[in-house]
């Protein structure tokens, strides 16, 4: 295994968590993660009421792992209540392949399109790319169509 | 300052671009099975609406005349209330206004014979309001908020195991109702959407780690025995083409959870 997947591998915390089990203040990451939701709702994208967060370091990960079905679209967004950090998201299929089609930052949000290929388990990983704060503080949602 | 402003946003742009070029592969088969503690189980309706894009499913036909007997056993009332919210999400594909009122009405009592009927009341009556003016997407909303709502209130209550049996109530009840449409018209397309093998494991673990007094209600007991009947149905391997007997299997199995948690049988 190339030492640059085994740091991935290491780095990648497994648990993520209901935001309901994490503190308050992620709910500030959740209002920028559904801000950057926004455009893809007048899209038809319907996001769930569920949100998954938490706080990373600079440079840690987080795995999330869902079920996604073919024949859907997905739209999965990021936000974060830092200013001027890069928290980023991308989704792995069952094998490990990066399968976004598409991905775009804009400030304290981050969105990931996947299409995917196959029904079956899928993780959204996210990562704090660049943050002026000891711990980086996240919220994850996630919209089908 | 606006400028600089543009040029952070230009360099987390770059930054973030490089990312994107970067992404390895990542074997993620190789994260020790034991470590995945979460996953998040879609609602019903996630399913349903592929099946959608697939044909004309006879919704109607896959609502229920009852959705059963509140015994007062709290994991009966879970399950219960995860399989009756299912409902509100088969009464939305089917557009069926009433069924939704009721099954609006059919949640609220449930969450009230668990104590936490505050948590649902203003949910409930969204129902009601949005099912009266045919608001499809955002019922379904609700429906997906009163889930939500439902186990964020068991949680803070302290009934982690409670909020996981209303998410298996409904897994299972969305199983039932998609063996039944796929096996009315088979086609491996539609059967793939069973390859779902991470969420009865997920399910199965959860139950495992249940306090043993659960672990002994009769239910319960059941469905552990169920779900490794079923795991292998579903596909364990990527790719795995499954089988219109394995449909009809699945849906033996989990018809047979429905009526167990509704009471239907006894």
């Amino acid at each position: 295994m190339k030492p640059l997947l085994k740091f991935l591998l290491a780095a990648v915390a497994l648990a993520p968590l209901a935001l309901s089990d994490v503190c308050a203040t992620v709910n500030d990451a959740l209002s920028f993660a559904y801000e950057g939701a926004t455009p893809y709702v007048k899209q038809g994208f319907t996001f769930r009421e569920d949100a998954w967060g938490g706080d990373l370091g600079l440079g840690d990960k987080k795995a999330v792992r869902t079920q996604l079905f073919k024949g859907n679209s997905y739209w999965f967004i990021v936000g974060t209540d830092i200013k001027n950090a890069v928290v980023t998201v991308h989704v792995y299929d069952p094998k490990g392949q990066l399968v976004d089609a598409d991905f775009w930052h804009r400030g304290r949000f981050c969105g990931a399109f996947v299409e995917p290929k196959q029904t079956g388990a899928y993780w959204a990983i996210v990562t704090v790319e660049k943050s002026p704060s000891e711990r980086t503080r996240w919220a994850l949602v996630y919209g089908l169509r | 300052m606006h400028t600089m402003k543009k040029t952070i946003l230009a360099l987390c742009a770059a930054t973030v671009g490089l990312t994107s070029t970067i992404a390895q592969p990542a074997d993620l088969q190789d994260f020790p099975a034991a470590s995945v503690d979460n996953v998040i189980v879609p609602v019903p309706s996630e399913v349903f609406i592929v099946l959608d894009k697939l044909g004309s499913p006879n919704w109607r036909g896959q609502l229920r005349d009852s959705v059963g007997k509140n015994t007062g056993n709290r994991a009966q009332v879970a399950l219960l209330l995860g399989t009756v919210i299912a409902d509100g999400f088969i009464a939305v594909q089917a557009q069926d206004a009433e069924r939704v009122k009721e099954i609006g009405r059919d949640v609220l009592n449930l969450a009230s014979a668990i104590n936490v009927r505050d948590a649902v009341i203003t949910r409930s009556k969204s129902i009601v309001d949005k099912a009266e003016k045919r608001n499809w997407s955002e019922v379904r909303r609700e429906f997906d908020g009163a889930l939500q709502d439902v186990k964020g209130a068991m949680r803070e209550l302290d009934d982690e195991d409670l909020a996981q049996l209303v998410s298996l109530g409904g897994w299972i009840r969305g199983t039932q109702v998609l063996t039944s449409l796929i096996g009315q018209e088979f086609r491996q397309d539609k059967a793939e959407l069973l390859h779902q093998p991470i969420l009865v494991s997920f399910f199965s673990r959860r139950l495992d780690s249940m306090p043993k007094k659960l672990q002994k209600d009769p239910l319960v007991v059941q469905i552990r025995k169920t779900l490794p009947k079923i795991s292998p149905l579903l596909g364990t391997e990527d790719g795995t083409k499954i089988s219109q007997d394995d449909v009809k299997k699945i849906n033996q199995l989990s018809s047979e959870l429905v009526m167990a948690i509704s009471q239907q049988n006894r």
